[in-house]
């Protein structure tokens, strides 16, 4: 069923253009057609974990590396945009791109000193790092502002509290398709395909001439400025900064939960993982409260997550799907023999059936009998 | 700069602190060893041990110290439940992260459940010789230090003697330093393992009850105390249980000298400040041989 499948992948590929268009179509006139400010605060918060787990997964999905104080960037992109305003009285749009190239700064000897070793340790200095900043900025008050926190001045004074909610739903969704582009070049670059080698087996990729260090610091500290931008662009819109929230370890955990649930190695995973995650975050706040329980559930949906779903929801369902609909890119096909015969003849009537069926533009190799 | 009398002082709970860090620390390097396991839920364990001791001692009024015979036995068998039915599950390709997220999520439960069960209030258990100190050269040290200093020093003790007297530390020496010529030589290394982990997870019952006595627990105190555990074992290298007792003892008494000084906050990040240097400088930590560079 040749014809079948190839027809099939090119539907499929319309219908991932269309729900593409749909799903930009949603995310533009959301804004309009909430009923009210709350819904969009929501929207908000869920745009922010996004552009946070689609940020980790620049290091977590490309090189495998897992790294629990992504939180520690976003914080101080929060913190270096707020100060920046307050201390520098630089603009704050100006002031959030400064911060977030400090970030891109602090990354790299952070990244030397991480990923000199691999795995285990890696994630104990990520871990390390949120645990030292929350020290540092709360012991730190009289430049900080320490435990009582750090008030933003907002970016648009004059502005009516829903249109300064609407203006930072697109400024989020802005930054997100940022994030996301570049994590769609980087995919189908030469250096992505360097960082999957890593990932894959980092003595092999070494051993085949990828400068394997290089690659995972840099793309470290990209991963970092953009988790630093989504860090600063929340400081701007909440206006309220307190280390405990800021340098937490559970917002690092946040979002390698996201990235993880919807699939690392796939564009839109994290994406999904953060509507998911976030939704459920944000209805639970309203209808449970603040209780210690979140932490319960969080921990039980990664504990889940990483037992029976390490790669994500996407892979699982495309799994189940490509089962249901036969369309499955596995290595061994399983068509029987006559299936075989009877698709031949319905492909080439005329010619002998000897003819060779393997040079279908997709490369595909059919199971020769 | 201080008086000498108040130096010595601090030497000497710099030495008590780095008694219990190398306890907990050596439960650590058990995970590492048998299992290439970093776990991030061993310090939830210690404050879990450390409120069944303060709740065992409000509800029934026993001493905490009595709660190791019920929580040593009970962590033992929750490590080797935990080894046996969750770690040895996840893809051997990927284990080194998964079971960090694992055991992270575990680390989440634990606090969610103890700040859901006692509330987020710090506690504290007021024993009839909490207030008690000893003269010890002109240095004044609360007998509950000492206390718990002993029962890190005795499990210290019972562990190495155990690693390296018994039959079973044998097989377990084995299996740390090779699974394969381990298995070879008959030990059936999958058992062997979850006892290891079994006895790490003991070493924060202990760990947790010696805590309890002259410390303020809350649920989110695992955060302070893994940060300084893990810098701990990469500074001594991971996997190596001399190099993980003499940095925590060389760390403990830093941290302890630097309260002097400064702050209690400004001296805790001796240990981000060590773990950052041997990294830079030294990866593969004081004392971490081959296995410890390549995780």
């Amino acid at each position: 069923m040749p014809r079948g499948s190839e027809a099939l992948r090119r539907s499929g590929r319309f219908l991932r253009l269309g729900a593409l268009l749909a799903g930009i179509a949603v995310a533009l006139s959301f804004p309009s057609f909430v009923p009210s400010p709350y819904e969009l605060t929501v929207g908000i918060a869920i745009l922010n974990y996004a552009v946070l787990s689609t940020s980790w997964n620049f290091v977590g999905g490309f090189t495998g590396y897992i790294s629990l104080g992504h939180g520690a960037f976003a914080g101080l992109g929060a913190y270096g945009t707020g100060l920046l305003v307050t201390k520098a009285e630089l603009p704050s749009f100006a002031a959030l791109f400064a911060a977030a190239a400090l970030v891109a700064v602090l990354a790299v000897p952070v990244g030397y000193a991480a990923l000199r070793v691999r795995g285990a340790s890696f994630v104990i200095v990520s871990i390390a790092l949120v645990l030292i900043l929350l020290l540092v900025f709360q012991s730190w008050a009289s430049f900080t502002g320490g435990s009582r926190g750090l008030v933003v001045p907002r970016p648009f004074p004059g502005m009516l509290r829903a249109e300064h909610h609407e203006v930072f739903y697109f400024l989020f969704l802005a930054l997100l398709a940022v994030a996301l582009l570049a994590w769609w070049i980087i995919d189908r670059s030469r250096f992505g395909m360097g960082l999957k080698a890593i990932r894959e087996d980092e003595d092999k990729a070494q051993s085949l001439g990828t400068p394997t260090y290089t690659y995972k610091l840099v793309v470290f500290v990209v991963s970092a400025t953009f988790t630093a931008l989504a860090g600063g662009l929340y400081g701007l819109w909440f206006g309220d900064l307190d280390p405990v929230f800021q340098f937490s370890i559970l917002s690092g955990s946040y979002m390698v939960l996201m990235a993880l649930l919807g699939g690392v190695r796939h564009l839109y995973g994290p994406l999904l993982g953060a509507v998911i995650v976030g939704y459920g975050l944000e209805y639970s706040k309203v209808e449970y409260g603040d209780t210690p329980l979140h932490l319960v559930f969080a921990g039980l949906l990664l504990g889940v997550v990483v037992m029976f779903m390490p790669d994500g929801v996407i892979p699982a369902v495309t799994g189940l799907v490509a089962r249901v609909f036969r369309t499955g890119e596995t290595s061994i096909r399983e068509v029987t023999a006559a299936e075989l015969r009877a698709e031949r003849e319905a492909d080439a009537p005329d010619t002998p059936s000897e003819r060779r069926t393997d040079d279908q533009p997709d490369g595909k190799r059919e199971v020769r009998q | 700069m201080p008086s000498a009398s108040l130096v010595f002082q601090s030497i000497v709970l710099g030495v008590l602190l780095g008694g219990l860090y190398a306890l907990l620390a050596a439960g650590l390097t058990l995970y590492f060893g048998v299992m290439r396991v970093v776990m991030i839920a061993h310090s939830a364990f210690l404050i879990l041990a450390a409120y069944l001791a303060w709740y065992a001692h409000r509800e029934l009024g026993v001493d905490p110290l009595l709660t190791l015979l019920v929580t040593v036995p009970l962590f033992f068998a929750v490590g080797v439940a935990m080894q046996r039915l969750l770690l040895t599950r996840l893809r051997p390709a990927t284990l080194t992260m998964m079971s960090v997220l694992l055991t992270f999520s575990i680390a989440l439960v634990i606090e969610g459940l103890l700040g859901y069960a006692f509330s987020g209030t710090q506690r504290r258990i007021r024993l009839g010789y909490s207030s008690a100190s000893l003269e010890f050269f002109g240095a004044r040290i609360a007998v509950v230090k000492l206390i718990a200093f002993g029962m890190a020093a005795a499990a210290l003790l019972g562990l190495y003697l155990l690693m390296k007297r018994s039959r079973f530390g044998q097989a377990l020496r084995a299996t740390i330093q090779h699974r394969e010529a381990a298995q070879l030589l008959g030990i059936d290394t999958d058992r062997i393992a979850g006892y290891g982990f079994g006895l790490g997870l003991a070493t924060a019952a202990v760990g947790g009850t010696a805590l309890a006595l002259d410390t303020t627990i809350y649920p989110s105190l695992h955060w302070h105390w893994i940060g300084p555990l893990m810098a701990i074992i990469v500074v001594g290298g991971l996997g190596s249980v001399p190099g993980a007792a003499i940095a925590a003892m060389a760390l403990g008494m830093t941290q302890s000298l630097l309260q002097l000084e400064l702050s209690t906050t400004w001296a805790q990040t001796v240990f981000y400040v060590a773990l950052f240097a041997t990294l830079a400088l030294r990866p593969q930590g004081l004392f971490g041989g081959r296995l410890a560079q390549r995780f």
